[in-house]
């Protein structure tokens, strides 16, 4: 234990005397942390569809008396995907070839069911094999969603034409007959006569009863335009976009943060700082029966645990300073720190662990560093793919520390209920990193050759 | 311990200070009460942290010998071998006084058997004849120096038995006057 504290004390004086190198180190992960963020939000978020367009349909479309600039109307709803026109049979070739997602193909006499509103037009939507097929498909029913409110608010406004038609009065066309109507305001005003004019007291008994009438029915028909807009969509849902976090201070965004540079800077360091022991040609002085292969390797996988510790409670208290500053819907939960300690002892230990089998197996610091940065960025990546996106990529995930860092950070700092979560992930990291340090412990004999 | 350029001496004496394992046989050096002897082991290239001071280094393996007042010893080592005491790490120092401190890290603990691998490559005649000087006192102290080299003079000084190495295996060993005998000190003249 002795030999533990000491040489973990000289590893921690090594380290602070590279200030650039542990800048460098703490700085690059981060930045990536929010390019990887930018390109998971903005890329996959918009899987590229192919728009067939067999029916041809025309610049502008008058649907129940509005008239639609079609390309305008696609420009606008294809907010979630993007849609690009091409023919069916390039469509079917970028399908096949994984040029597109997704194939949303207009059939012939699509505007013609549409204009005339009997029998529902259909889309048809074809997509690729694969995990991304079930997402294409919900972005598409959004799209389908979004075209179908614009028609929904098209129709609703034509049937409110002819009903302030039917309060104002005027001249108006319905299925091809023109017609000039008198309007129940001005129907009003014709019984009010008829009642004060009139000397038949039935005549004007009956008048008052339809002036009666005329304006329970102005009412009625006064608030036909909010009663057809609520039958048409029951729920609305408000968008308020001021009311979330800011996606730069977002809870995922600080997991993958704190999970990047712990994943980079923990491999790499435990790594070099195994395979150093062999180039300053101290290791075989260590082994003499100073300290046991073993407790070097407990060493390095401690000082990653104490680094990972270090950086990554200074990197939440950034976080959570910005969050406090920037009065950051819903703050920092500072209360939950300690929980987060846990899990970056926990993620640095199995990071180290990892990293210290890459130093035994590259015996010589420099090519450690080239391998644990080759191999802590594809396993990094591959801890991106979401869960159902591709199967096997998830299950290699599971065999690295990364995504099991990323979802006890994200459970411990902002999880209503996370100990289900918290003791999986532990169980993950713990049981990642008995048997990673196993391995290099069996590796690190090849250091002494 | 004699030998051409990859006779296998330097593996061998790291087997002797057990940082290798031997692939077969094994290594005893029992000084006769039943313990393991103590062993002070001097590898060609410096074995010290580069970035650490030569003092950090000393005190850092005083402590990992159990040496019970690690201060006090490295203070002894730095006066006794002259070691530069400015803080600078030992990266810094010149070669000769990297090897010193090599030196002196072995010594930490008192061995009863030093091994020194071609110890002089490095050093000057004064720092040759210092170091010679202290592991007589290791010899004075009824210890044993077993050194690796390639100087028929420093064998001739300062060696009572000679062993000769040729591809991993031993093809002399015997006195300095049976060594100068034969026809193995010819072919090494």
């Amino acid at each position: 234990m002795k030999a533990i504290r000491l040489l973990l004390a000289k590893d921690l004086r090594i380290l602070g005397r590279s200030p650039a190198l542990l800048a460098a180190l703490v700085l690059y992960p981060l930045v990536f942390a929010v390019l990887v963020g930018l390109v998971v939000r903005y890329a996959s978020d918009r899987p590229r569809v192919a728009f067939v367009d067999l029916d041809r349909l025309p610049e502008t479309l008058t649907v129940g008396g509005q008239s639609f600039n079609v390309k305008q109307v696609i420009s606008e709803v294809q907010g979630s995907v993007d849609l690009v026109p091409m023919e069916e049979e390039e469509a079917e070739r970028q399908l096949a070839t994984g040029g597109v997602v997704a194939e949303i193909v207009v059939p012939p006499g699509f505007s013609s069911k549409l204009r005339g509103m009997v029998e529902s037009p259909q889309l048809v939507l074809k997509t690729a094999q694969g995990g991304l097929s079930g997402r294409v498909e919900q972005q598409t029913q959004a799209l389908v969603y979004e075209l179908n409110r614009r028609l929904q608010d098209a129709y609703i406004d034509a049937n409110l034409e002819y009903v302030t038609l039917i309060l104002e009065g005027g001249e108006g066309s319905f299925l091809g007959n023109e017609f000039d109507i008198v309007g129940l305001e001005q129907a009003e005003v014709m019984l009010a006569e008829i009642e004060q004019t009139s000397d038949n007291p039935e005549i004007v008994d009956r008048a008052r009863e339809l002036v009666t009438f005329v304006r329970e029915a102005q009412l009625a028909l006064g608030a036909s335009g909010d009663s057809l807009r609520a039958t048409a969509n029951p729920i609305e849902l408000e968008v308020d976009t001021g009311a979330g976090r800011t996606w730069l201070l977002s809870a995922q965004l600080q997991a993958y943060a704190l999970g990047l540079t712990l994943a980079f800077i923990c491999v790499l360091l435990a790594a070099a700082a195994l395979a150093a022991e062999r180039d300053e040609n101290v290791i075989g002085r260590l082994a003499r029966g100073l300290v046991r292969l073993g407790d070097l390797v407990v060493v390095k996988v401690l000082l990653a645990g104490v680094v990972a510790v270090g950086l990554g409670f200074a990197i939440a208290l950034l976080f959570g300073l910005l969050a406090e500053i920037l009065d950051v819907t819903g703050g920092e939960p500072w209360e939950r720190l300690p929980l987060l300690v846990l899990g970056l002892a926990l993620a640095g230990v199995a990071f180290g662990a990892f990293g210290t089998l890459v130093g035994a197996l590259a015996r010589e610091s420099r090519t450690a560093v080239l391998v644990a940065f080759l191999a802590a960025l594809p396993l990094v990546l591959i801890g991106l793919v979401p869960e159902g996106a591709a199967q096997a990529a998830w299950w290699v995930a599971q065999a690295f520390p990364f995504s099991h860092a990323v979802d006890f950070f994200q459970a411990a700092l902002y999880d209503t209920d996370p100990w289900t979560t918290l003791l999986r992930e532990t169980a993950w990291l713990l049981g990642l990193a008995l048997a990673f340090g196993a391995a290099a412990r069996l590796a690190v004999r090849r250091l002494l050759v | 311990m004699i030998g051409p350029n990859g006779a296998g001496k330097s593996p061998l004496l790291s087997i002797l200070a057990g940082a290798l394992e031997p692939t077969e046989g094994q290594v005893t050096a029992a000084p006769g009460n039943g313990r393991h002897a103590r062993v002070g082991w001097v590898p060609q290239r410096p074995a010290q942290y580069a970035r650490l001071s030569p003092r950090e280094n000393l005190d850092l393996f005083a402590r990992l010998e159990g040496i019970q007042d690690p201060s006090e010893t490295s203070d002894r080592f730095i006066g006794l071998l002259e070691l530069p005491d400015d803080g600078r790490p030992s990266a810094a120092l010149s070669v000769g006084n990297q090897q010193r401190l090599n030196l002196a890290i072995a010594l930490l603990g008192r061995p009863e058997v030093l091994l020194l691998d071609e110890p002089t490559a490095s050093l000057d005649p004064r720092q040759r004849r210092r170091l010679w000087d202290v592991a007589a006192q290791v010899r004075e102290r009824g210890g044993a120096v077993v050194f690796a080299t390639q100087n028929l003079e420093e064998v001739e000084h300062f060696a009572s038995r000679v062993v000769v190495l040729l591809d991993g295996s031993v093809v002399f060993d015997g006195s300095l006057s049976e060594f100068q005998q034969s026809p193995e000190a010819d072919v090494f003249a």
